[in-house]
Order: structure tokens, then C-alpha cells, then sequence
């Protein structure tokens, strides 16, 4: 199988980034207030702000390009069909004919960016695909490209 | 319920037609066309369940207050004053009565736009609609108490309630009278009613019988845990009713005490073990008796019926046209009998659990029979598999060997560096012990691991302590992932994950070699092999 020809937003990276790090500054924005109120054990503080340290720039720097790298995505006239994921990477294949619903879902971060993602579940809950961080031009003509090809076929959906 | 089908788990045929950006609000708004076409609607009367049941309802609130009545009894006894206990029992009898008085339902005529209504609930009044066009199936359980009065509980599944029958959204009917099952089953799933003769309930000529319940399939059951569970739950009732405290300075506790300080902190621990072990296995015998003792599975035209329970009595039917394979499950405590067990996959019905259950640990003939029966292909069900090839194999290896090699590197590190006084003789024989034990796990992995496929049938099989050979149709297939994880792209493997609406719903089959992946589930699905990316 040939892996799928349409990559993500150029953006997306930058949305993967911002959506990584916001747990990490959390978490060290709780280790100031600890380090604030309790100063003793200090190598435990620098073992831990060196793990968040690592964690963030890992998550703001590498996870999003090998992302970036890894995901794609096609409609073919018969099936949907993405590549994503960046340690554990999966290809998903599923047939347009077989499609119950085509959502789309905008978070705020995505808002901000002018991202959006969309979902193609079929009536299988180990058979939604998901495509992530698409321009909105893109997925608004993604959305109505898949309806068209749903609306002519009509097989059972089972 | 209803809309049960507004999050992901959107099961079966629900909303196929409603293919928009926006799919929900579509069918909304369909519905509403329905509802306004139907407008000027009949009032149907609503009826109330069998009067049998005032009856029963007080009796069953007090087996479920069962902790509440004992706390009764026990505060009674400490106070003097037993009108603790006769608050408990009346105010049991009143809400049971309460129940039936509350409890009513109606059934909509039009079989296609109409409804089925069940209104319940003494402070939290509810009412259940399930459209008559969406019910997939119709179950009956009678516990002993139904029985004795000759009712049975009628449960309603429109297969879109996938998190377990018992939910508090479960639609059921409890109880109405067992004569009327047959023709409220008939209304309710539209078709014509299933000759049952009613006096015995025995299935009549026409049906064929795919499988009784024989006594030797008792030998599949001492082994299992289900006994143990059994002391388990009943330890913990007594726990929680309050009765563990008395019970621990009575006389009986006393006994048991003395008794253990003269054999000796051993001899004590061996005879309890002997005791829960002995208990255990009659249990679990018991229990299986009791369950699946007069076990019948039989098949008429395209419905399969399936009855058992000698005091519960269980019932079910499948419509075939909704199945899409089978699983024969093999737990290794069954299969060293010679045994396995049964589960159909159907759309609509749960995968795991007793909903699916066709038959409970049976020689393993009599399961592969009916499985044939069903897929009617003896090759899907007992043919020859294809193999994973040497790194899957390599992969079960270390995963099953990689931890008792690295303990037992750490042990001889210890021992060099130390002295042999550190690290003693029973640890090196317990380590021997579960190193052979991982052995042997690892050995009957790689010879589970396999698979089958041609255009209809998908096969996979896999597992050691739960094997399993899921047969599953392809046409039912709706979707293929292949995953790998770093380790898996190092090895060359792949997981392929076939997705299906009928089941479990995820069916994987690991460690593919990576070339076979896509070549498998090209010759399942014609989608696939015929998609743009196969032929590019």
C-alpha cells in the first residue's frame, strides 16, 4: 500500500507544540509554588525541574515535527484513508460507503490557528478516522467532497 | 435511550442514511417529521404487569435491603426494641407494592412509526420509548420466584446499548405472565410467533436442535475461578451487612481459634487451604449446574433461540441475518480437558460477556459442530492457519522470557557477589519454577499465533492462558488500521486491527509481518484491494 499523499496544515506543528507544553507548564508552575513554601530536599527539586525541562522541550520541539512527518491523508473514491500517530504510528483505512457520520471539531487553540479537525466514524467504535489539524478551507472541502461520495452509495451500513 | 446513539458508538444500521456534516441533527429532525405525520395518535391505555407481582416486588426489596434488615435485627437486639426490625419489613412491603402500582406500559400499533413505552419509577417518575422499528431483540429471565408464580421477565434490546443489559436504561417488563411471551415476543419483534409448544416449552418439530446440555461438561467447570469469586462475594456481603462483627466474638470464632493454636501455624494454613479449595470447586460445579444445567441452542429458519438456567431461566434468540462470525475461546484450564467455549458475533449484541455467550465450556467437538453449522464452512472453523513467521515468534519469546532472564541475572550477580548465604535455595527453586512456566506460555503462544483469510472468512487466533479463534465474515469488516510501535517497526511486524460493528468490535491480529499487513486485509475487503493506494 502506498502511504497516503496530503500532509496537514503547515500550522499543524505549531498547534501540536502549544497543545504538548501547556501540561508541562503547568506542572512547573506547581513545582514554583512548592518550591516556594518548602525548600527542603533540593536535589529532589532539580531531579524533577530537570525532568519538566526535558518533557517540555521534547514536546515542543521533536513530538511535533515527527508528527508533522508522520501524518497524511487521502480520499480515494471509495475509502478514506491517514497515517498518523509519532512513537506508535497507525494507517487507517475505511470505505466512504460504509460512513454513518462526518464531524468536525474546532477547540479554541484550533480557532486561534484557523485549524480544524475532522472525524468519519463508521458504525464501528475501532473504526472512526480521525484527520488532525487541517487548514478550514481544506476541511470544509474535505467535509463536502465526503458527502457527496456517501450520499451515492448506499449499502448497508453493517 | 433513544439517542443512545449520539456518541461514538454508534452500533449497526442506526443513522446510515444520515450522512451529513451535521448527521444528528438530521435524524432529529426526521424523527419530528415522524412524530408530526403520526400527530393526531390514538391514546393507547396504558397496562399495568402481571398482579403476581405485588407478590413478589416486597420480596425481592427485601433481599435487596438484605443489609438494611440485618442492621434492623442487630440494633433491634442491642436496644430491646424489635420495632426497628418491623419499620424495615413494612417500609419493604410498602415500596415493593408501590413498584407495581407505579410500573405501567404500552405497546404503539403501527409496527413501523410506533412506539413501545414503559413508565416507571416511585419518586423519579421515567418514561422509556423504544421505537417498535428498532428493537433487535427480545430476551426472558425468570429467577426462581418468577418462576414459582409462572412470570417472566421480558427485556427489550434495540442492540444500541452496548454498555451491559442491566443499565438503568435497560428497557424490560418485569414480569408478565410466561403464556403471554410468545405473542408480546411476536408483536414486538413483528413477526409471526415461534411455535413453542407452551406446556413444556420444549422447541417443536420444526426447529432443529444444534445442542443440549450433557452432564460430563460439568468436568470443564471445577477448575474455574467462579467458585472462588462466589466465597469472594459472599464474604463480602457478610462484611458489608454488618454481621462480621458479631460473627468475630461468637462462639464459633472461639472454636476456631483454639482449634488452630493446637495444629500449629502450618497444619492451619493447610486445612484452610484444603477447605476454600474443596469449597471452591463445589461451588463452581454447582453454580455451572445451576446456570447451564438443560441447555438448549436450537435454530429455526433464520432465528437461533438459546435457553438455560434449572433455577434462573434464561432466554434469547439471535436473528441470524445480524451474525457475523463466531469466537471459539479456549481458556487453558478448559482446553487441557479437551473443552471450549462459544460466543457469537452479532451486530447489536455486546461482544463480551453473557450476551453473547452460545455455549459455556463444551467438548471442543461439540463447539467446532455448531460453529460449522453457523459459518457453514468446516475449514474457517478447524482449518489450518497460517503462521506469523519466525520474528512474531522471536517477539513472544522475549516478551515471556525477558523478565525472568533479567531476575535472574540480578539473582547470580547477587550470589557471586555475596555468598550463596544471600540469595537462598527456595528462591533459586521458585525462580526455576516460573522461568519453566514462562517457557511453556511462550512455546503455546507462538504456536497459537495465526491466521486465514479468503474473500468471506477472516480467522485469527491467538493467546495461551485465553485463546481465541475469532471467525469473522468479511463483509462485516468496515475498517483496517495497521499500528506499530517502535519495537514492532525494528522487528518488521505490524498489528492489524480489523474493525467490524458486530462483537467486540476491534479484532486484532498481532504481529502480522509488515508485507502481509496490507495483502490480508486487501483479500478480506475488495475496498481495499481496489482502493488507489493498492494499485498506485
Amino acid at each position: 500500500m502506498v502511504d497516503p499523499a496530503h500532509p496537514p496544515s503547515r500550522r499543524a506543528p505549531l498547534r501540536w507544540a502549544i497543545g504538548g507544553v501547556v501540561p508541562w507548564l503547568l506542572l512547573a508552575a506547581g513545582q514554583v509554588v512548592w518550591i516556594a513554601f518548602d525548600r527542603r530536599l533540593l536535589w529532589l527539586h532539580i531531579v524533577i525541574a530537570v525532568v519538566t525541562v526535558l518533557g517540555a522541550a521534547i514536546s515542543l520541539s521533536v513530538v511535533p515535527l515527527w508528527r508533522y512527518r508522520v501524518h497524511r491523508w487521502e480520499i480515494g473514491p471509495q475509502a478514506v484513508y491517514t497515517r498518523t500517530g509519532w512513537l506508535v504510528q497507525e494507517r487507517r483505512i475505511a470505505p466512504i460507503s460504509r460512513v454513518q457520520t462526518i464531524d468536525t471539531y474546532r477547540g479554541p487553540l484550533d480557532r486561534l490557528l484557523g485549524l480544524a479537525n475532522v472525524t468519519v466514524t463508521t458504525a464501528s467504535s475501532a473504526g472512526a478516522v480521525h484527520i488532525a489539524a487541517l487548514d478550514v478551507a481544506v476541511a470544509e472541502h474535505l467535509v463536502a467532497q465526503l458527502t457527496d461520495i456517501a450520499a451515492i452509495g448506499g449499502e448497508d451500513a453493517t | 435511550m433513544t439517542r443512545a446513539g449520539d456518541d461514538a458508538e454508534r452500533s449497526d444500521e442506526e443513522e446510515r442514511r444520515y450522512v451529513t456534516p451535521a448527521g444528528d441533527d438530521a435524524e432529529r429532525s426526521d424523527e419530528e417529521q415522524r412524530r408530526y405525520v403520526t400527530a393526531p395518535r390514538t391514546e393507547i391505555a396504558w397496562q399495568r404487569l402481571s398482579p403476581r407481582m405485588l407478590l413478589i416486588h416486597p420480596v425481592h426489596e427485601l433481599l435487596r435491603e438484605l443489609p438494611l434488615l440485618i442492621g434492623g435485627l442487630v440494633l433491634g437486639s442491642t436496644t430491646g426494641n424489635q420495632s426497628w426490625t418491623v419499620a424495615v419489613l413494612a417500609l419493604s412491603a410498602v415500596v415493593g407494592v408501590a413498584r407495581w402500582f407505579t410500573t405501567s406500559y404500552r405497546i404503539e400499533a403501527d409496527p413501523e412509526s410506533g412506539q413501545v413505552q414503559l413508565r416507571a419509577g416511585l419518586l423519579h417518575r421515567k418514561v422509556l420509548s423504544v421505537p417498535r422499528n428498532r428493537i433487535r431483540s427480545v430476551q426472558t429471565d425468570a429467577r426462581l420466584l418468577h418462576r414459582l408464580f409462572g412470570l417472566a421477565v421480558l427485556r427489550v434490546s434495540t442492540g444500541q446499548e452496548t454498555r451491559g443489559e442491566h443499565g438503568s436504561g435497560a428497557f424490560e417488563l418485569d414480569a408478565v405472565r410466561v403464556e403471554q411471551v410468545p405473542r408480546l415476543r411476536a408483536i414486538l419483534l413483528a413477526e409471526s410467533p415461534q411455535p413453542v409448544d407452551a406446556a413444556t416449552a420444549e422447541p417443536v418439530a420444526s426447529s432443529t436442535v444444534l445442542a443440549r446440555w450433557q452432564p460430563s461438561w460439568l468436568r470443564y467447570s471445577p477448575l474455574s475461578l467462579s467458585g472462588l469469586l462466589t466465597m469472594a462475594a459472599a464474604v463480602g456481603v457478610i462484611y458489608q451487612s454488618g454481621a462480621f462483627g458479631p460473627l468475630q466474638h461468637s462462639r464459633l470464632a472461639k472454636l476456631g481459634l483454639e482449634a488452630a493454636q493446637r495444629l500449629g501455624m502450618a497444619a492451619t494454613v493447610a486445612v484452610v487451604a484444603a477447605v476454600v479449595l474443596v469449597a471452591s470447586v463445589v461451588l463452581a460445579v454447582l453454580r455451572s449446574l445451576v446456570t447451564y444445567g438443560n441447555l438448549v441452542l436450537w435454530r429455526r429458519a433464520d432465528v437461533l433461540h438459546l435457553r438455560h438456567g434449572l433455577l434462573r431461566l434464561r432466554e434469547r434468540t439471535y436473528d441470524m441475518s445480524r451474525l457475523r462470525g463466531g469466537t471459539l475461546r479456549e481458556p487453558l484450564l478448559v482446553r487441557i480437558f479437551g473443552g471450549a467455549r462459544l460466543d457469537a458475533v452479532m451486530t447489536g449484541v455486546h461482544g463480551a460477556g453473557e450476551s453473547s455467550v452460545l455455549l459455556p465450556p463444551c467438548p471442543h467437538s461439540t463447539a467446532k459442530a455448531v460453529l460449522t453449522g453457523l459459518v457453514g464452512d468446516p475449514d474457517v472453523v478447524a482449518g489450518p492457519l497460517r503462521g506469523h513467521g519466525p520474528r512474531a515468534a522471536a517477539r513472544r519469546w522475549t516478551r515471556a522470557l525477558g523478565l525472568p532472564l533479567l531476575i535472574g541475572a540480578a539473582l547470580a550477580v547477587l550470589t557471586v557477589l555475596k555468598g550463596t548465604s544471600v540469595v537462598p535455595l527456595w528462591l533459586w527453586t521458585a525462580w526455576v519454577a516460573i522461568a519453566a512456566w514462562c517457557v511453556l506460555l511462550a512455546a503455546d503462544r507462538v504456536a497459537a499465533l495465526g491466521h486465514r483469510v479468503d474473500s468471506r472468512w477472516l480467522v485469527m487466533r491467538a493467546g495461551s492462558l485465553e485463546r481465541r479463534r475469532d471467525c469473522l465474515a468479511t463483509a462485516g469488516i468496515i475498517g483496517w488500521t495497521v499500528r506499530q510501535s517502535p519495537l514492532q517497526r525494528r522487528a518488521g511486524v505490524a498489528t492489524l486491527v480489523a474493525a467490524t460493528a458486530a462483537g467486540v468490535k476491534r479484532y486484532p491480529l498481532i504481529d502480522v509481518p509488515e508485507d502481509q499487513a496490507w495483502a490480508v486485509a486487501a483479500q478480506a475487503s475488495p475496498w481495499v484491494a481496489d482502493s488507489i493506494w493498492a494499485r498506485r
